[in-house]
């Protein structure tokens, strides 16, 4: 039993930063929930719970903040870890997939050879807001064969489970942004 | 053949490739392939902790007495044991990548080590052994790829982990550190607040070459009065002589290519 009193931990240890990165913006900062060790150990210890028996060989996390939960799940439960990055950070063959932002779009590559067709993958980030990088990650490895199994976050929106566009692949979040 | 020449050489893509022949390069992650070399040859391990491991003598330069957790013994200090079969599995599990990013280059690439969960384990757990009792209370990983090793040791060792980031990264207030990189500079940041004075840290990133990002992050830590307590790298590019930049800043890596 996680308990309210774990997850109410994880919640209160994310700062909100105001008007980051521009004006009307309430950034969820979690390099505070990186700063309390029972809070993170809380939070990986809740992923790796879920994830342990699902039959998960990769765990694809998403530049950079996916880089800070990812591994240890990926550790944890046995599973690679495959980084998901901005465009020319991976050296070797890769494949791109671009997504929309608010304005322009933006790119993610991926290792061509990481993952394997059939592999089931978790994919992780520490936040979803309109799920635009997850869909592109879950784009990614489905070009590849793989089987998305599941998308994780530390942090969604409450609605975003229905609006957002993840191609229909389930969405785990584990608490709401702070106002 | 040599490179320069023009002729390129083959490389297949193996794990450890020629790391006998390269020179110096200031650009960071990166080294250049002088001649061609039919051998491998590195050395698993070749790390020494500066300034008297050996003597028993506390190599901080802070304030902390000689208690036990200060020393890195001896029988610690050097490097992780040669016969320690795990390291040539974490050597062998990393990929190097020619002409990356540019031709000429070899690049030390982690994330097949990443693909490799007995590897990837063995490399934390190396960390994990060396740093668990020495009352380390930070993390610091730089970004990105020190952002993948900092957490799981953070986390095995009871320790808080703070991302060292490019500009305009992290949301609040940060305190700014300038370094130079082969053509101008670049700054890393680091939260106000996330460390305080007194605190006993370890820096951690995939490689060390030069040593200007780790000398930059070591700075924004003892600038708030934090004491590095070590640096430590997977591997490291001997001929780029970052050991020697850090000065007596302990460095501790498990694979070093010559």
């Amino acid at each position: 039993v996680y308990g309210r009193l774990k997850l109410k931990a994880i919640s209160e240890a994310i700062r909100v930063v105001p008007h980051f990165p521009k004006p009307g913006i309430m950034f969820q900062d979690i390099t505070t929930l990186l700063l309390d060790h029972k809070a993170f150990k809380y939070t990986v210890d809740i992923f790796v719970d879920r994830y342990r028996h699902m039959n998960i060989s990769a765990v694809a996390g998403v530049e950079a903040r996916g880089f800070m939960f990812g591994p240890p799940i990926a550790l944890a439960i046995g599973a690679k870890f495959v980084p998901l990055r901005k465009p020319g950070k991976l050296p070797g063959g890769v494949i791109s997939e671009e997504y929309v932002l608010e304005y322009g779009t933006d790119c993610l590559e991926m290792h061509v050879e990481a993952v394997q067709p059939g592999e089931r993958v978790l994919v992780i980030d520490d936040l979803v807001a309109t799920g635009g990088t997850l869909s592109a990650a879950i784009s990614l490895l489905e070009r590849v064969g793989a089987e998305v199994v599941e998308c994780a976050c530390v942090i969604g929106l409450p609605e975003v489970k229905g609006h957002c566009k993840l191609n229909g692949k389930p969405l785990y979040v584990l608490v709401e942004p702070r106002q | 053949m040599n490179a320069l020449t023009g002729n390129s050489l083959k490389i297949s893509r193996v794990n450890i490739v020629s790391k006998k022949f390269q020179r110096h390069s200031p650009s960071g992650n990166s080294v250049t392939l002088k001649s061609p070399n039919t051998s491998t040859n590195f050395q698993p391990i070749r790390a020494t902790v500066t300034g008297g491991a050996d003597s028993g003598e506390t190599h901080s330069t802070v304030l902390s007495t000689e208690s036990a957790r200060d020393q890195l013994r001896p029988d610690m200090a050097a490097s992780p044991d040669v016969t320690d079969g795990r390291i040539a599995g974490i050597s062998a599990a990393i990929r190097v990548i020619p002409d990356f990013p540019k031709p000429g280059i070899l690049f030390q690439d982690i994330t097949t080590l990443l693909l490799d969960p007995k590897a990837f384990k063995d490399t934390i757990d190396l960390f994990v052994e060396r740093y668990k009792d020495k009352d380390i209370s930070v993390v610091a990983g730089i970004e990105a790829r020190g952002f993948i090793f900092g957490p799981p040791i953070a986390l095995a060792i009871g320790a808080k982990f703070v991302p060292i980031r490019k500009p305009n990264k992290l949301p609040g207030e940060v305190i700014s550190e300038e370094y130079s990189l082969e053509y101008g500079t670049d700054k890393m940041e680091m939260h106000v607040g996330a460390v305080q004075a007194g605190e006993r840290a370890l820096v951690i990133d995939d490689l060390i070459a030069t040593g200007g990002t780790l000398c930059a992050a070591i700075s924004l830590l003892e600038r708030v009065g934090v004491q590095v307590v070590e640096c430590a790298c997977v591997i490291e590019l001997a001929d780029l002589k970052g050991r020697d930049r850090l000065g007596d800043r302990p460095l501790f890596v498990l694979v070093s290519s010559i």
